[in-house]
């Protein structure tokens, strides 16, 4: 009379909490999942396919649209990648301001992953608080660039401008109180008995697991390995920098909770090297009108918020836009691991497995 | 009825209580939406409404109008959002209702219903004052001079009665999730099916040990018994069981942390994914109605209701003028409390998972309740 019976359900396109357009297909046994299909592709758009069709200037304007949380980041892999093809020396004070706005942008990208996280979990006050002083950060790239979340605020060669007036003042002034504010998150959530219950233990995936799939980020970094591409192969000014990669051993949601909380206390540490070091001088180095490419091809890996974003560029000699175009997206890798993350969980965890890894569907589907 | 009373005196008295009860119900379910939204502002640092959506024209433009005109001065900027509350009602009204293709009909239809009757009908047995309010004036036809209760239904087995129709509400969410024919209210439907039978055992354990105490069924009874007659060591069993009652307040309200039934962010709107318009807003208003009975039995059992002090520490405070005599505004002031307890503990905690909301239930509270309930026993054979 009752017979075992499977139900599949679709979480997404549609849904509160899949972060965009993510379709899960999941089977559930009651409520516990046997097997999860992440589905992408809701949010295509051709980038790839789009750059290669233009210069490597506009190009550029393409790669914020990708991962839209963390513009600068994006902006900062292809402006080098595109650089290393072209053979530009960038200026030491453009190197500096970049460093400090990619900071900026990891931070503000956390915020937004602490944000949507722990509304996901139900712990909605977090969200405005981590708005709060997102808020004030997209102020900054406002002053700086004119906009607020897709900044094109580099340009390849440098920056278009330098720094505006009070500009510094007012990035101290954040500064001063980011950390603070952390603390304020802490209070919250760290030692709160519900959110521990919900986190600790939850969505594992191990260090084997996370290289073989090629898992980068915070999520590597929770798992116990310290790879951290500023540090690894430095770029931008971070090999002036000092700060600290830092890693836990548990490699489960709450792990990658507090390595994120502390990346962005060290984001803010870098942040104020920046200042106190900015050295002065030109903020755009001499490029001709009209870009050509000197090599033939180039993979440049920066460190985005969400993990390794790599730009991988193929040019003829001479050329003016790339001939092939990829993208080394990090949300698109780490979104392999959650099949893994969630096998056997609850459905409650697979929302929490989704918040952890922070994807972002415009760059996992470009 | 009491033996001078005729029945269509008691009759009309009742329909008229019944009216006021209502019409209470419908005062203060609005409002308890707004301080919802002003306090989980407060605690977020944002303001909370301000405005109704909608421009200037029509009805909400009028008012957003007059509101705004309001809002120069410093205290009145404040209520701004009050209008909102006309406005929800009005849009839940007008909203087309949708029966899904593949719902069952008519189980579908009735079951918002069978949870706002099960609410409403819950505060008949609840009492806000023991003894009459006032007197009908000896001028009014048929009922002059007869009392007006702070009680609709005056029962024996007061407390039986509310614990007994709480617990149908239940059946509308799972009805309503299981007629729905969709995939995320069944699992809606389910989960609160087991939470709230769950949560439904440490509820009436917890309210056994004041009744322990007391000796009786009866709310007015139980009230003023457990307010002013007990021993000083029932403290003790009293704040535990207020304590746990809260929590399972929490679960049989269906509120954060044991929203589970409907998890926005993991079943969509659980047991009302498919709902829309005035029955969608029949779900919403029962919930808020069974946040009110809560908040209106912890206040009554274990703050002491219309007497001042809580826990049974009133009796230190009998003869003191105002303080020591019982009244409804103690009462409501304890209820408003309970009320903004809730909405804080909505803006701090997140939600439990599913299984340790289950944990919780049985491995903690129970035990727990039943400890508590053999303290209040020893406690009164002792005493």
């Amino acid at each position: 009379m009752f017979k075992h019976h499977e139900m599949e359900i679709n979480m997404g396109p549609q849904h509160p909490s899949t972060h965009g357009v993510l379709r899960l297909k999941l089977t559930l046994d009651g409520e516990n999942i046997t097997s999860c299909r992440p589905v992408i592709g809701y949010l295509h758009r051709g980038v790839e396919k789009i750059c290669e069709n233009k210069t490597f200037h506009q190009g550029q304007v393409w790669t914020d649209r990708m991962d839209y949380c963390s513009a600068v980041a994006n902006n900062l892999g292809w402006a080098e990648a595109t650089e290393k093809l072209l053979g530009i020396t960038v200026p030491r004070r453009a190197r500096y301001i970049r460093t400090m706005l990619n900071e900026y942008n990891r931070i503000a990208s956390h915020l937004l992953w602490l944000a949507t996280h722990a509304l996901d979990i139900g712990a909605m006050t977090v969200f405005l608080y981590a708005f709060r002083e997102r808020e004030a950060i997209l102020d900054l790239f406002e002053l700086f660039c004119g906009s607020r979340l897709t900044t094109t605020a580099l340009r390849i060669g440098g920056l278009r401008d330098d720094l505006p007036p009070g500009f510094e003042k007012k990035a101290y002034a954040f500064i001063e109180t980011f950390n603070a504010c952390v603390d304020e998150y802490e209070t919250l959530l760290t030692e709160n008995r519900i959110w521990k219950k919900r986190t600790v233990g939850v969505a594992k995936i191990g260090a084997e697991a996370c290289l073989a799939m090629g898992v980068t980020g915070p999520v590597l970094r929770a798992a116990g390995v310290a790879h951290d591409i500023r540090k690894a192969f430095p770029y931008a000014a971070y090999d002036e920098m000092e700060f600290e990669v830092p890693t836990r051993t548990e490699a489960d949601t709450y792990a990658r909770y507090e390595v994120r909380l502390e990346e962005m206390r060290q984001s803010a540490h870098i942040i104020r090297q920046c200042l106190d070091k900015m050295p002065e001088g030109p903020v755009m180095a001499k490029i001709p009108k009209v870009l050509k490419s000197e090599v033939n091809e180039v993979y440049h890996a920066t460190e985005a918020p969400k993990g390794e974003i790599g730009y991988y560029l193929v040019s003829e000699k001479g050329g003016t836009n790339p001939y092939r175009f990829h993208v080394r997206a990090p949300g698109f890798v780490n979104l392999q691991a959650l099949p893994q993350m969630v096998q056997g969980a609850l459905i409650a965890d697979v929302i929490a497995a989704i918040g952890t890894l922070d994807v972002v569907l415009g760059e996992i589907d470009r | 009825m009491t033996p001078d009373m005729t029945l269509t005196q008691t009759l009309v008295i009742a329909l008229l209580q019944a009216i006021a009860v209502i019409l209470l119900i419908f005062i203060i379910v609005p409002l308890t939406i707004f301080a919802e939204r002003k306090v989980l502002g407060f605690l977020q640092q944002r303001l909370g409404a301000t405005r109704v959506a909608g421009g200037h024209v029509g009805i909400t433009g009028f008012m957003n109008k007059r509101m705004w005109g309001m809002g120069k001065l410093p205290f009145l900027s404040y209520w701004r959002g009050i209008p909102m509350l006309v406005a929800d009602v009005l849009k839940l009204f007008i909203k087309e209702d949708i029966v899904p293709t593949k719902a069952d009909k008519w189980v579908f239809l009735f079951s918002p219903a069978l949870s706002m009757i099960a609410a409403i009908t819950v505060f008949a047995a609840v009492s806000f004052y023991p003894g009459a309010l006032f007197h009908f004036p000896k001028a009014f036809p048929l009922i002059g001079g007869l009392p007006f209760n702070g009680v609709l239904a005056d029962v024996n087995a007061g407390l039986l009665l509310i614990l007994g129709i709480a617990s149908v509400g239940v059946y509308g969410i799972v009805l309503g999730g299981w007629a729905s024919n969709s995939k995320y209210p069944l699992l809606g439907g389910l989960r609160s099916a087991a939470q709230i039978v769950s949560y439904e055992v440490p509820l009436t354990l917890s309210l056994l040990a004041p009744v322990v105490l007391a000796g009786t069924l009866n709310f007015n009874d139980l009230t003023r018994r457990l307010a002013t007659e007990l021993p000083i060591w029932a403290v003790l069993p009293m704040i535990v069981g207020f304590l746990i009652y809260l929590t399972c307040g929490f679960a049989e309200c269906n509120r954060v942390p044991f929203d589970m039934p409907e998890a926005e962010t993991e079943l969509v709107a659980g047991f009302h994914t498919e709902y829309a318009g005035i029955r969608f807003a029949l779900f919403y208003l029962a919930e808020y109605i069974n946040m009110m009975v809560a908040a209106a039995i912890a206040s009554a059992f274990f703050l002491g209701g219309p007497f001042l002090a809580p826990f049974g520490l009133h009796k230190f405070l009998v003869g003191v003028p105002f303080l020591g005599a019982p009244n409804a505004l103690f009462m409501v002031a304890k209820v408003i409390f309970v009320l903004f307890v809730f909405i804080w503990v909505r803006g701090t905690i997140p939600r439990y998972r599913y299984d340790q909301i289950m944990a919780v239930g049985w491995k903690y509270l129970i035990p727990l309740t039943l400890v508590n309930l053999l303290a209040a026993a020893a406690i009164r054979f002792a005493c």
